[in-house]
C-alpha cells in the first residue's frame, strides 16, 4: 500500500504544478521605432476628454495612455498626463446619466461638485475664458488641449485663449505667448501621435455651421506640413489619424427630423412637414439662408432642445408655432443641413487627403479613423463578445456628448493605433482589452 | 422625443456544448488501458461500456468510482500577451455500477449511474471573454437500468433504459456598466431531464479475439423553467425583467463504438475502441426567455457541429495474481468546426495517455487506481458570434480510485 500511497502524490502533484499549459507569443520588438519618451498631440480625443467635460476619470482611460501601457513591453517608458487632483477629480464638470423617460429617453445632469475650475477672466477682444488648476508636473507626455484646432498651433497668444492649455503653462492667465506647437516641441521625444484637425470641422458641424468656419483647405495643409516637419525634425517617428466624417457620430445621428415630426404628429396629425433655416447652397462663401421643410439629410444636433417646437414665437407674420412654419424655422444653430453636411465632407476629405499624403511623405504611420469610423456607423462592431455601434448611449462607443468616446471607446481607437504603428514600423505592441475598459455608466 | 432603443446586441447568454463535455471516464480499470472496454469483459463497468457483455460477467459486481478533473485552460488573445487562465476547480465524475445474476445463468440485471457528459470551467470576471462566459458548470448524470441475455456460449445481447438528470448553471457578465463601472452579470441556472437507450452485443471468436459493439442513443435533455438570473443597473432593470426563466433544449450525441479484445497470453490483455460520436445533430442552441424585451430577445445560435471520431488502445499485464497495470492511449477528433470554438470547453483534437494499476485488497475486493492526461492541441480562433480571437491550449488531468466488489 506504501507504494500506491506515493504514486497517487506524485500523480497529484505532475497534475497540479506540471505543465499548466501556456501559448507561446512572438518576443516584444519595438521594430524600427524607438517608444522611449511617446508624445500625443490632439485635441479634446487626445486628452481623454468624455461626457461633455475633462475630468479625471476620462483622463486616466485617454487612449494615448492606453496606448502607452502596451507600450511598456516593447520598450516604451513612463507616461505622464496633466491629471487633476484627486479633491479637483471632477475637472471641468460632466454629464451623468441619471435615468430614463418613460419614453425611453434619456436624461443627464451635470456633476458640478469637486471641479477644478479656479475663475473666469475677461481676456480683451476675446471674451471670457475659464481657467482651470493648473498642472505643476515637470514632466509630460500628453500634450491634448480640448479645444484646438490646427488653425490654433502657431498663435502666440493662444495659452490665453483656451484654459485648457492655460493650465499646462507657467505664468498667469493673459501674459502668455508660447504657440502649442513650440510648447510640444520644447522637450526631446522619441515618438509621437498627432490626432490634430477634428476641430477645424467639428466647431463648424456642431455650432450647426452657424457659430464657426471652417479652416480654409490650404491653410490646413500648410500647418499640417509645418507640424508635421516640426515633429519629425530629429528624425522621430510616430502615428497620425484622420479625422472623422463628422455625420458619424452621434451628436448628429440621435435627434432626426423624423423623429422630431412624428412627436409632433402625434399631437396633432395635419403638420405635415419641420422647417429649418437652412444654407441655400453647399459653398464656403457663400452666406445665404432662407426657410424649407427639413429632410432626413438634414442633421439635428443632439442638444436641440426638443420641448421648443410648436411653442409659439413672435415672427414678422405674427405669433406662429416655432419649427412648423416657413416664418418661425428652426434656427441655423440647431440644423447641419444638406448643404453644410455637403460642405463639412468637402473639407474633411480635404483635410485628410493632406493628413495621409503629408505622413506618406515623412513615412509616418496613418491611423485611418475616418475610415473605420464609418466602418462603425454602417457595421457595427463586435470585439470580444460586445457589440459596438455609433448609437448614442446604447453604441457604447461614445460618451454622453455625442462626440467624444467613453473608455471603451478610446481603448477601442488604441487599439486602430496600435495597429497602425505595428503594421508601419514592424513592432508588436500588445493590443489592450477593451472588456477592461466600461462603455456608458448607466445609474 | 429623443427616442433611444436600447438594443445590446450579443449580450444574451447562451450555453454551448462541446466535445470537451464529454467525460470519458467511466470505469478505473479502463480509464486505465485507455478507456477501452467495448469488447472486454472487466467487470460492472459493462453496463456502460457494453451491456450486450454482462451476461457474460464470470461474477456479480457492486462497484464505485470516481475521477476528480482538473480541467487547465489557457486562452491568448490575438496580438496579445495576456494569458487568462481557468481558475482550479475541480469536477468529479463517478460511476457506479451493480451487476446481478444467479449463478451461471443466462442472464444478468445490472444498473448504472454515470456522468457521460459535464464541465467545469471557471475563467473569472477578469478575463477578456467574460462576455462570451465566465464560468459554466454542467453535469449529465445518466441512470441506466439494464437487462443482459446470452444467447449462446459465444454472444450476449443487453440494452438498458436511461434516464438523465441534467443540470446547468453558467455566469456571464453583460456589456453595461452600473455607476461605478461594473459590468452586469447573467446567471442561467436549471436542471432538466431526458431518456434515451445503451444496446450492445459481445462475441467470443474461436480464435479467443472477444467483440463488443455497443450503440448509446442520442439523449435530447430539455431545461424547462430554469432560472435567468440578470443583475443589472436600476435604470436598466426593465430590459431585463425579473423573475424570469428559460427554456433550453440539448441534444446529448449518440456514440457508436466497436471494440476488440486480445489476449496474447495468460498474464497480457490488449485492448483497442473505436468511437463514433454523432455531434452532427448538433446544428443550433436555442434558448428561449419566458419574458422577452427589445434587449432580451431569446437567441438562437448556429453550432453545425460534425461528427467526431476516437481511437483508443489499452493494455494490461498481471504482474502477480494480485496486481495489475494497465497503460494506454487515445486520440479524438474534434466535432467544432473552426469558428464555432467557445470558451465553455475549448475543444479542438485531442491526445492522451493512461496508466493505473488494480490491486486485489482481497479475494472479492478490487482497488483500481487511474491516472489520465488529457492535451488538446492548441486552436487560434475567432469566433463567429463573439468574435473573441486568440489561442486556446488546454490540459487535462485527470486522477481516479474505484472500488469494487465482487462474488
Amino acid at each position: 500500500m506504501k507504494n500506491f500511497k506515493l504514486y497517487l502524490y506524485i500523480l497529484l502533484l505532475t497534475g497540479l504544478y506540471a505543465c499548466k499549459p501556456s501559448v507561446q507569443t512572438p518576443a516584444p520588438s519595438h521594430g524600427s521605432a524607438d517608444f522611449s519618451r511617446y508624445i500625443s498631440v490632439g485635441n479634446s480625443l487626445t486628452a481623454g476628454y468624455a461626457d461633455g467635460g475633462l475630468y479625471l476619470e476620462g483622463q486616466q482611460n485617454s487612449y494615448p495612455s492606453i496606448i502607452a501601457k502596451q507600450m511598456a513591453s516593447v520598450g516604451g517608458g513612463s507616461f505622464t498626463q496633466p491629471l487633476f487632483a484627486d479633491a479637483q477629480a471632477n475637472g471641468s464638470g460632466y454629464l451623468q446619466l441619471t435615468g430614463f423617460t418613460a419614453t425611453g429617453s434619456p436624461i443627464t445632469a451635470s456633476v458640478t461638485t469637486n471641479l477644478a475650475v479656479t475663475g473666469q477672466t475677461a481676456i480683451p477682444g476675446f471674451g471670457n475664458v475659464i481657467t482651470y488648476a493648473k498642472y505643476t508636473g515637470t514632466d509630460l507626455n500628453n500634450y491634448g488641449v480640448p479645444g484646438i484646432k490646427l488653425l490654433h498651433v502657431t498663435l502666440a497668444s493662444y495659452g490665453n485663449l483656451n484654459g485648457f492649455y492655460e493650465r499646462l503653462l507657467t505664468g498667469a492667465e493673459g501674459t502668455h505667448n508660447t504657440a502649442y506647437l513650440d510648447f510640444i516641441t520644447a522637450k526631446p521625444f522619441t515618438f509621437f501621435s498627432n490626432w490634430l484637425g477634428n476641430n477645424d470641422a467639428l466647431g463648424y458641424a456642431t455650432s450647426g455651421g452657424a457659430g464657426d468656419l471652417l479652416t480654409d483647405k490650404g491653410t490646413f495643409a500648410a500647418l499640417y506640413s509645418a507640424v508635421m516637419t516640426k515633429l519629425t525634425a530629429s528624425g522621430q517617428k510616430g502615428v497620425v489619424a484622420t479625422i472623422p466624417d463628422v455625420t458619424s457620430i452621434p451628436y448628429f445621428n440621435t435627434v432626426t427630423v423624423a423623429a422630431i415630426l412624428a412627436g409632433v404628429q402625434k399631437a396633432n396629425p395635419a403638420v405635415q412637414a419641420l422647417f429649418i433655416n437652412a444654407k441655400s447652397d453647399a459653398t464656403a462663401a457663400g452666406t445665404t439662408y432662407a426657410a424649407r421643410p427639413a429632410t432626413a439629410n438634414d442633421l439635428i444636433v443632439l442638444t436641440f432642445p426638443t420641448a421648443k417646437i410648436g411653442t409659439l414665437v413672435s415672427t414678422p407674420a405674427g405669433m406662429l408655432p416655432y419649427g412648423l412654419t416657413p416664418y418661425s424655422p428652426i434656427e441655423n444653430q440647431y440644423v447641419l443641413d444638406a448643404n453644410e453636411v455637403a460642405l463639412t465632407k468637402d473639407y474633411v476629405i480635404a483635410y485628410n487627403n493632406t493628413i495621409k499624403s503629408v505622413a506618406a511623405s515623412k513615412n509616418i504611420a496613418v491611423n485611418d479613423m475616418y475610415t473605420f469610423l464609418n466602418n462603425l456607423k454602417a457595421h457595427g462592431l463586435v470585439v470580444d463578445g460586445v457589440s459596438l455601434s455609433s448609437a448614442y448611449i446604447s453604441g457604447g462607443i461614445f460618451s454622453l456628448d455625442g462626440v467624444h468616446l467613453t473608455p471603451r471607446g478610446y481603448s477601442v481607437v488604441a487599439n486602430e493605433f496600435i495597429k497602425a504603428i505595428n503594421t508601419q514600423y514592424g513592432s508588436n505592441i500588445p493590443l489592450a482589452n477593451v472588456a477592461n475598459y466600461r462603455g456608458v455608466k448607466f445609474p | 422625443m429623443r427616442k433611444l432603443l436600447l438594443v445590446l446586441l450579443a449580450c444574451l447568454p447562451a450555453l454551448s456544448f462541446a466535445q470537451g463535455f464529454q467525460v470519458n471516464l467511466e470505469g478505473q480499470k479502463q480509464i486505465g488501458m485507455g478507456h477501452t472496454g467495448t469488447g472486454l469483459l472487466q467487470d460492472g463497468a459493462s453496463v456502460f461500456f457494453n451491456p450486450g457483455a454482462m451476461a457474460m460477467l464470470p461474477q456479480n459486481y457492486i462497484q464505485g468510482g470516481i475521477s476528480p478533473l482538473i480541467f487547465k485552460s489557457v486562452f491568448n488573445p490575438s496580438g496579445s500577451n495576456d494569458q487568462f487562465y481557468t481558475k482550479n476547480k475541480i469536477a468529479t465524475p463517478f460511476s457506479f455500477y451493480a451487476v446481478w445474476g444467479p449463478k451461471s445463468n443466462w442472464w444478468k440485471f445490472g444498473v448504472g449511474v454515470y456522468t457521460p457528459f459535464g464541465g467545469l470551467t471557471d475563467w473569472g470576471n477578469q478575463w477578456q471573454g467574460k462576455y462570451a462566459l465566465e464560468s459554466l458548470n454542467l453535469k449529465a448524470i445518466y441512470i441506466q437500468p439494464t437487462l443482459s441475455i446470452k444467447l449462446a456460449d459465444f454472444v450476449s445481447i443487453g440494452g438498458g433504459f436511461v434516464y438523465n438528470i441534467g443540470s446547468v448553471d453558467l455566469t456571464r457578465a453583460i456589456p453595461v456598466s452600473d455607476a461605478n463601472g461594473n459590468d452586469g452579470q447573467a446567471r442561467l441556472k436549471g436542471t432538466g431531464h431526458g431518456y434515451g437507450w445503451n444496446a450492445g452485443i459481445f462475441f467470443k471468436t474461436e480464435s479467443g479475439i472477444t467483440v463488443g459493439i455497443d450503440y448509446r442513443s442520442k439523449v435530447n435533455t430539455t431545461i424547462k423553467n430554469g432560472n435567468a438570473i440578470f443583475g443589472v443597473a436600476p435604470s436598466l432593470a426593465a430590459n431585463f425583467p425579473q423573475p424570469n426563466t428559460f427554456t433550453a433544449s440539448i441534444p446529448l450525441p449518440s456514440t457508436t463504438s466497436l471494440g476488440f479484445g486480445f489476449y496474447p497470453s495468460k498474464r497480457w490483455t490488449l485492448a483497442a475502441d473505436v468511437n463514433y460520436v454523432h455531434w452532427s445533430v448538433y446544428k443550433v442552441l436555442a434558448f428561449d426567455y419566458a419574458q422577452n424585451t427589445a434587449t432580451l430577445q431569446d437567441t438562437y445560435s448556429p453550432r453545425n457541429y460534425k461528427d467526431a471520431v476516437s481511437l483508443r488502445g489499452g493494455a494490461q499485464y498481471a504482474a502477480s495474481d494480485k496486481l495489475f497495470l494497465r497503460a494506454g492511449g487515445g486520440y479524438a477528433t474534434t466535432a467544432v468546426l473552426d469558428g464555432y470554438v467557445t470558451p465553455e470547453a475549448p475543444d479542438a483534437n485531442r491526445y492522451y495517455f493512461t496508466g493505473g494499476l488494480g490491486y486485489k485488497l482481497a479475494s472479492r475486493l478490487d482497488l483500481d487506481v487511474s491516472f489520465e492526461y488529457e492535451k488538446l492541441l492548441s486552436r487560434t480562433q475567432t469566433n463567429i458570434e463573439s468574435q473573441l480571437s486568440g489561442t486556446f491550449k488546454t490540459h487535462v488531468y485527470i486522477p481516479g480510485v474505484s472500488l469494487a466488489y465482487h462474488w
